[in-house]
């Protein structure tokens, strides 16, 4: 799929969802792999003794499938100018997890904003108050 | 625990190297074989790594702050990226406490951070977190 151009886009446009599964493998590659290795990502026992349901994906690997997602949409990383979010409710292994934009403003420069979110398929909002901001092609 | 008077405390972790090797295993682990369309690139958030990570694990050591790591949980998070950063580029890192709140039993503390890249003094990186810390029970 190629990134849509600055002229095509227009408030309203939504990304298609992006789904992906986070498995336990998954959580302990990215924890592996960013050196994040709080135990409430890795170890059942510690996450359920600080009242978690077991271990939860980390915030920043769900901050980044999210990131990939709209990445992917504009067309490449380095389109990707800003994105913020709240960590709402975790991620648990094996849900799926939905990200989600719709555009809500497109500047002049071809710069647009969207509205941005991720949900799990067990219906939890994951990540809410999402913002993410895009360089379009010209 | 945190409280206002930490407010304005800095922390800086210099010489942050964008390792090409864990750019693209972080790559791999947020977006597994998507991530070869783009060997080269780092994935933006990849900003937990080189700039929040290594300014939170100075804040954390921070005894005077005393963060309580068993009750903490990330909140919030912003980045924006003004300059792409690229394999192998090395990038210091600050972060500072901007507010500390009680809420509810609940100490909430903002901080902002950024990193900037030497060689050339572009900022790469800015952002904002908010951490909150839950009462013990």
């Amino acid at each position: 799929m190629s990134a849509p151009a600055a002229s095509e886009v227009v408030v309203g446009d939504t990304v298609a969802p992006f789904s992906k599964r986070v498995t336990q493998e998954q959580i302990n590659a990215y924890a592996d792999a960013s050196g994040d290795h709080n135990p409430i990502h890795l170890e059942p026992d510690f996450a359920r003794s600080v009242g978690l349901p077991g271990t939860i994906a980390h915030g920043m690997l769900e901050m980044g499938i999210l990131a990939e997602a709209i990445a992917s949409w504009a067309g490449g990383n380095a389109n990707l100018l800003s994105l913020s979010c709240r960590f709402s409710k975790p991620l648990l292994p094996g849900d799926t997890i939905i990200c989600t934009g719709t555009v809500v403003s497109v500047d002049d420069s071809g710069v647009a904003t969207l509205d941005v979110a991720a949900s799990s398929d067990r219906g939890d909002r994951v990540l809410t108050n999402g913002r993410a901001i895009v360089r379009l092609s010209r | 625990m945190p409280d206002k008077s930490h407010v304005g405390r800095r922390y800086t972790a210099p010489g942050q190297r964008i390792a090409p090797e864990s750019a693209r295993a972080v790559a791999q682990a947020i977006a597994g074989e998507a991530a070869v369309r783009e060997p080269d690139a780092v994935p933006p958030t990849f900003a937990a790594v080189y700039c929040l990570g290594p300014t939170l694990a100075k804040l954390f050591g921070d005894s005077e702050v005393g963060m309580d790591l068993a009750g903490l949980i990330h909140g919030e998070q912003s980045f924006e990226w003004p300059e792409p950063v690229r394999p192998g580029d090395v990038v210091d890192a600050t972060a500072e406490i901007t507010s500390v709140e009680t809420r509810g039993g609940m100490t909430i503390v903002r901080l902002a951070m950024e990193a900037i890249r030497p060689a050339d003094k572009a900022v790469v990186c800015r952002g904002t977190s908010l951490m909150i810390i839950r009462a013990s029970a």
